[in-house]
């Protein structure tokens, strides 16, 4: 028996480690898919460089998003480029991924997410030869006691509040008066897009004269987790017809959800919108997604340090004025809502006709906002 | 009514996996090995599982893959709980630190060979497998509306196999057989049964299921698998002492956890409730401040297999 035992063991090992082996080949034969886009010869140096955040290079969200600003640009002025992945989260191994890209021949090192923040405080001053973009967020040290941005770092922030504000705003105007609200932690951006959201649903619905509801919640964390998706199913279960998925992959509970719902109802009764890019591709349930036009910006921000107009030092904002957030219509699934529609609140959202709350300090939108016809449910 | 029939099939979301992976825990620790590598078998058995749906999604799909998918994980679970075994069995180890090696290994090996084959971690599946209502059963009042729509085939399949380990436990030879070698492996040994043998089951048993139970947790629940099952392979042990090693109180325990875990989520959509203005830390906190308690309650009369833990030595008597 024992010697049976072991022999199996045996094999299985063996096995396992055979499997490996296939899959390094397929692997090796898959890679150049994906870097590819990256010019391949060693000892080459790279100028433009992008360390990624937690996750890899096609999140579908803040990495691609970057990156495919990042890659447009060198494609079109033949500068190399590549990107660094960390082996873990984490001040220290960001730092010297970033270190690492700088070794690699970067000047300019692209970093996006607000996790950054620190790594890029150290990195600007030991590197000031070095240029850095960060998006989301502002460099500052581990305690939040100091916040320095040197002349070689430009800092992206974005007004979340007015991509949230347009996809609330279309979805009321759609017909949807029955809205929820899912974050993921409860940081600056996820409040702002929550805050901008729920002002969105409550000038549509002043101008349709009707009264919506809005279920809200932040999960507290980033992930998709059988309780967000639990919650979520529980919400389109009492009648809610759009959940707004606002933190990485707690939208991929709410989808899953809303799949669920609909199946069992046999018609489109439970949407989704996505956040950050367009989500529609994860989802045949999102219908339009808040969006931060991460590659606009990269783009621009590239194109500015090669122009000689590079605007370290200071904080640059991107909003609807310079087309630097927005709502997805190229793959809306709108039953009315149509682009005119897109574009005339858009315009009035970019004249100033309204003022949006932006301030963080609340993140309960029952009492951080006065609401005229939208009655929300702030759930702890 | 709505409500509570929704609020069932929420608690049989949560409940089912806890429930298969807490039985198979009942039969490791039934024949005398402790299982604390449930967590990281669940991960196993998800991975390879979920990795197969991956790969043959576009031209399989439905409750035929589904099923594959569960044979796949169950096999899994099974020769990953054998290093176990061999650790507890035939070397005699603690079977708590190769338990912790197995539940650190699990996340780490799957994380590594799905960014090797595709280079992200997390890996997608397209979930084909709801049952939007079971014909003629769903017409059934009430029991229909509770358990036969929008449910799993997977669902069904717990319930069987805690029937299944109910009889097997108490009314077969090789039961009686595996709860002696939890109580008294001396005297089980002298009696004549291979003590060796009856723990390889038990903790092959506990593999299959625990491998499946992470099958069945991840598939409902979200659209990728991340190489986790989220802390519930623990939540299993704990349902396992909460039930006392007995089939029929896991399968209260496991409905008690669940029904808490689904009530936590879902108490805003309950007007009652939500009125109350009860956090829903509350709700979370439950299942575990109930567990501190029964084993306070219990300790002195605690039903856990008497040699649980402790490596055979047939000298000892």
């Amino acid at each position: 028996m024992k010697k049976f035992i072991s022999l199996v063991m045996c094999l299985s090992l063996v096995l396992t480690l055979v499997a490996c082996g296939q899959n390094q080949t397929s692997s090796a034969s898959a890679e150049p898919a994906a870097e590819s886009e990256a010019p391949q010869a060693s000892g080459e140096s790279f100028e433009l460089a992008l360390v990624t955040d937690l996750g890899t290079i096609d999140d579908k969200s803040f990495n691609q998003g970057a990156w495919e600003g990042l890659v447009k640009y060198a494609q079109q002025n033949g500068k190399t480029y590549k990107y660094y992945q960390p082996q873990e989260a984490g001040t220290n191994a960001y730092f010297e991924t970033i270190e690492l890209a700088i070794e690699g021949g970067a000047k300019l090192v692209v970093c996006p997410g607000y996790l950054f923040e620190e790594p890029v405080y150290l990195a600007q001053q030991s590197y000031p030869d070095i240029h850095f973009v960060l998006l989301d967020g502002e460099p500052h040290n581990a305690d939040y006691s100091d916040y320095v941005t040197g002349t070689n770092t430009m800092p992206i922030l974005y007004q979340e509040d007015q991509a949230g504000f347009l996809a609330g705003y279309a979805a009321v105007k759609d017909g949807n008066t029955k809205l929820g609200f899912m974050g993921g932690m409860a940081v600056p951006a996820v409040i702002r897009f929550g805050l901008g959201y729920v002002q969105g649903i409550d000038v549509a619905a002043k101008e349709l004269g009707v009264d919506c509801e809005v279920v809200y919640n932040y999960t507290g964390q980033f992930a998709a987790t059988p309780e967000a998706q639990s919650m979520a199913a529980s919400w389109y279960n009492a009648g809610t017809q759009v959940v707004f998925g606002c933190g990485g992959a707690v939208g991929n509970s709410v989808m899953s959800a809303a799949e669920g719902k609909n199946q069992q109802e046999g018609s489109f009764v439970a949407k989704v919108i996505g956040v950050d890019v367009d989500q529609y591709s994860e989802s045949d349930t999102v219908i339009t997604s808040a969006m931060k036009m991460l590659a606009n910006s990269v783009y621009d921000a590239i194109s500015w340090y090669y122009d000689g107009t590079f605007k370290g030092g200071q904080t640059t904002v991107f909003n609807v004025q310079n087309d630097g957030v927005g709502a997805a219509m190229d793959h809306a699934k709108f039953d009315t809502f149509t682009k005119a529609d897109y574009d005339e609140v858009y315009n009035r959202l970019k004249n100033g006709e309204w003022d949006l709350m932006n301030n963080t300090d609340n993140a309960d939108p029952s009492t951080a906002l006065t609401l005229s016809n939208t009655k929300v449910t702030y759930i702890q | 009514m709505q409500l509570l029939y929704f609020l069932i099939q929420q608690t049989l979301l949560f409940m089912i996996p806890l429930l298969i992976t807490a039985l198979g825990g009942m039969f490791s620790e039934r024949s005398g090995v402790v299982n604390i590598a449930l967590e990281g078998i669940m991960v196993m058995g998800a991975f390879t599982s979920i990795l197969f749906l991956n790969f043959t999604q576009g031209f399989m799909s439905g409750n035929l893959q589904l099923l594959i998918a569960i044979v796949i994980a169950m096999v899994t679970g099974i020769v990953f709980s054998l290093f176990h075994a061999i650790a507890a069995v035939n070397l005699k180890a603690d079977q708590t630190i190769s338990g912790t090696a197995l539940n650190m290994f699990a996340p780490a090996f799957a994380i590594f060979i799905a960014r090797i084959i595709q280079g992200v971690q997390q890996i997608n599946f397209n979930n084909t497998f709801r049952i939007v209502e079971v014909p003629i059963l769903s017409k059934i009042p009430v029991i229909g509306d509770m358990l036969f729509k929008n449910s799993y085939i997977t669902t069904y399949i717990g319930f069987l196999i805690l029937i299944i380990a109910t009889i097997v436990l108490y009314k077969t030879k090789f039961g009686l057989r595996l709860r002696a070698c939890g109580e008294n492996p001396q005297a089980a040994n002298a009696a004549g049964i291979s003590v060796e043998k009856m723990q390889y089951a038990g903790v092959i048993l506990s593999g299959a299921l625990a491998g499946l139970g992470g099958l069945v947790f991840v598939v409902p629940t979200s659209t990728n698998f991340n190489a986790t099952v989220s802390g519930y392979g623990f939540l299993a042990v704990a349902v396992l002492i909460f039930g006392q090693w007995k089939p029929k109180y896991i399968l209260l325990a496991a409905f008690f956890f669940g029904f808490m875990k689904a009530l936590s989520n879902s108490y805003a959509s309950i007007p009652f409730l939500f009125e109350l203005n009860i956090q829903s830390y509350i709700y979370k906190m439950v299942p575990y401040v109930a567990t501190i308690l029964v084993l306070i309650f219990t300790s002195k009369h605690s039903s856990a297999p008497k040699a649980s833990g402790i490596p055979f030595d047939p000298m000892q008597r």
